[in-house]
């Protein structure tokens, strides 16, 4: 077989060379040989030597002999530069050590997630002490940051959580009415709306919008800080990135639930009332429902526990945040966990509450 | 000696500097005008925050000049249609100050991108392409290694394999030295010289670090920020040795600017 190169070996002529001819000399054999005619070639770049090694390497590894014609020594200055040997066999093997053993990664792995349980005590631990020095000496918190961090978390929130409460009303109330609707008590529409979004929907509904909007910025916020040695200089000036940035934040998303909660709950109050006037239920009698089945108890239930989630989706937020890694995608990995580790928190803290109002009969 | 060589072009030029104030809303630097001749390492050099990065900015075509035209090999960077810019993109590489090599590929991945976006390369070819690379920059045991498992410098050397991926005639360098050892930046001027003499690559580096300009630069031009413009031209050691005015002096004797010699 005989391959004859072009004047000018650039990435170009390279190319198409290589898809026509390339998967021809791999058919070849010990006893064949190939004509490598390289007479004319003027000028060569990195295409046309990584041309030639790969010949050298098919060459040695197949076990057919190249006959080269090198006028012009284009060849033998690329085979003096890189030797085809070195580059079979890939220099440093040992330093790459990222195949690991089964046996080593799980082990691996299991160190990983002592040492990130370790670093959540470590977390947990600080934000107690920092939270109890706060209590101590109110003026030490940075209540600037909280009030700017309220407002974010808070006042820009009203509206989607307006409309997704409004929105879940709705539906709420449709859903159950058809039901009802059938034995003649739709009215007791009323009811169940107002119970469910006070003691349950309300506080899930908008703990959800606070994970999503503020829980991820937070947790993006301190990564890039980290990328940035931001939270490296803290710790050098001797101020905690605990107390310095997770306080304020935690204090500001507690803040906002039980407000943010309020408006979730009139607004799907407002949505059901919607669909029960459109089926002919005066207002009156669905606001006087809604009054005798809301309990004090039930809306402190609801504003306790709404609480808890704000203070879960910041504490989690930050301790993602401070915990990213240095790279770039790092910081979209600890939003993302950020988000994922507070829903099922939530969730489970959630279900942990019924269980508890269960044998507390509340 | 500014007019004398303002509007002469240099025949071999692969890059022309034309009358360009340098700067993002505020002019920084005016009527700065430049060759860099094939084959040559050009440094441009000047104290912190003069405008030389900026200049830089306006060659790559990050950000369009305020006034003048900056041609590569004869296309315009900026101010041409499409076509012109996008040919006049495929002229260089640029490695940046951090390096700027994409964190989640590996140093191979990284080298393979361009060839990928930009040849009919088949993948084979590719990666022992991407290997050639950066066994010209020393790095070959480290195709496999992603950009946070390597060092500073290594990365710097990485990034230039990655820069000469497509084999550009101009290579733009911005601060290659900042943040390294002397040994390791001894070493980078190292390889700056080698791909000039071997690969034939023009190299134009902004720096202000006086042991590699002496180590690589056959020309440099000095911009500063007070007088909003270039203030020296020619060889670093002729400029160091005979210099035309006290900033240039100061800068090259290290000394404190304002006469403190």
């Amino acid at each position: 077989m005989v391959l004859t190169l072009p004047k000018v070996c650039s990435q170009a002529e390279v190319a198409a060379v290589w898809r026509k001819v390339v998967p021809r000399v791999d058919r070849l054999k010990t006893g064949d040989t190939l004509t490598l005619d390289a007479d004319a070639v003027e000028s060569l770049d990195g295409a046309g030597e990584a041309l030639f090694l790969s010949l050298y390497l098919k060459a040695q590894r197949n076990g057919f002999a190249i006959d080269v014609r090198d006028a012009r020594g284009a060849v033998a200055r690329t085979l003096a530069r890189y030797s085809p040997e070195s580059f079979v066999n890939h220099p440093d093997p040992a330093a790459l050590v990222r195949d690991s053993h089964l046996a080593e990664q799980v082990g691996e792995s299991a160190v990983a997630l002592l040492e990130r349980v370790k670093g959540l005590l470590a977390f947990l631990g600080e934000v107690a002490a920092s939270t109890v020095r706060a209590v101590f000496s109110p003026g030490r918190l940075r209540w600037r940051d909280v009030w700017l961090f309220v407002e974010k978390a808070g006042a820009d929130a009203v509206p989607i959580t307006m409309l997704i409460g409004f929105l879940l009303g709705v539906i709420l109330a449709f859903m159950s009415a058809m039901s009802l609707q059938q034995f003649g008590v739709e009215i007791y529409v009323a009811d169940l709306i107002s119970i469910a979004l006070f003691r349950e929907l309300g506080p899930i509904i908008t703990s959800i919008v606070l994970a999503g909007r503020t829980g991820s910025a937070f947790a993006a916020e301190l990564g890039t800080m980290k990328v940035n040695e931001e939270i490296d200089a803290l710790t050098t000036f001797d101020l905690s990135p605990v107390a310095f940035l997770t306080l304020p934040r935690m204090f500001a998303s507690t803040m906002v639930m039980p407000a943010l909660t309020i408006f979730a709950v009139a607004a799907g109050l407002l949505g059901g009332a919607i669909i029960l006037l459109s089926m002919d239920i005066p207002a009156v009698a669905y606001w006087q429902h809604v009054v005798a089945a809301t309990s004090l108890t039930n809306v402190l239930f609801g504003l306790g526990k709404s609480m808890v989630f704000g203070l879960l989706v910041g504490m989690v937020g930050c301790f993602c945040g401070l915990n990213a890694g240095r790279a770039a995608d790092s910081v979209g990995a600890a939003a993302t966990s950020a988000v994922v580790s507070s829903l099922v928190l939530i969730t489970a803290v959630d279900g942990l509450f019924a269980v508890m109002a269960f044998f507390m009969g509340v | 000696m500014e007019t004398e060589t303002r509007n002469v072009q240099r025949p071999d030029a692969v890059l022309t500097v034309r009358g360009v104030t340098a700067g993002y809303t505020k002019p920084l630097l005016r009527d700065v005008s430049f060759d860099v001749v094939r084959g040559e390492v050009f440094v441009i050099l000047g104290g912190s925050g003069c405008g030389k990065s900026t200049i830089l900015k306006h060659i790559i075509g990050l950000t369009p000049p305020l006034a003048g035209e900056i041609r590569i090999l004869g296309d315009r960077i900026s101010g041409g249609d499409a076509a012109e810019t996008s040919r006049a993109k495929r002229h260089f590489g640029v490695t940046y100050q951090g390096g700027a090599l994409f964190g989640s590929m590996t140093l191979r991945e990284n080298v393979c991108l361009p060839l990928e976006a930009f040849t009919a390369l088949p993948e084979d070819a590719r990666n022992l392409l991407a290997e050639i690379k950066l066994e010209q920059v020393g790095l070959r045991a480290y195709a496999d290694f992603f950009p946070a498992e390597i060092s500073g410098g290594m990365r710097k050397r990485a990034a230039i394999a990655r820069a000469l991926a497509l084999e550009p005639e101009l290579l733009f360098l911005d601060e290659p030295s900042a943040g390294l050892d002397p040994v390791t930046s001894a070493e980078l001027d190292r390889l700056i010289l080698r791909l000039r003499d071997e690969q034939d690559v023009t190299v134009v580096m902004v720096t202000h670090e006086l042991a590699s300009i002496y180590a690589v630069a056959d020309n440099c031009i000095m911009v500063d920020r007070e007088a909003a413009g270039v203030i020296a031209r020619g060889r670093p050691a002729d400029l160091r040795d005979n210099p035309p005015n006290g900033k240039v002096r100061a800068f090259f004797n290290r000394t404190a600017e304002n006469g403190y010699e």
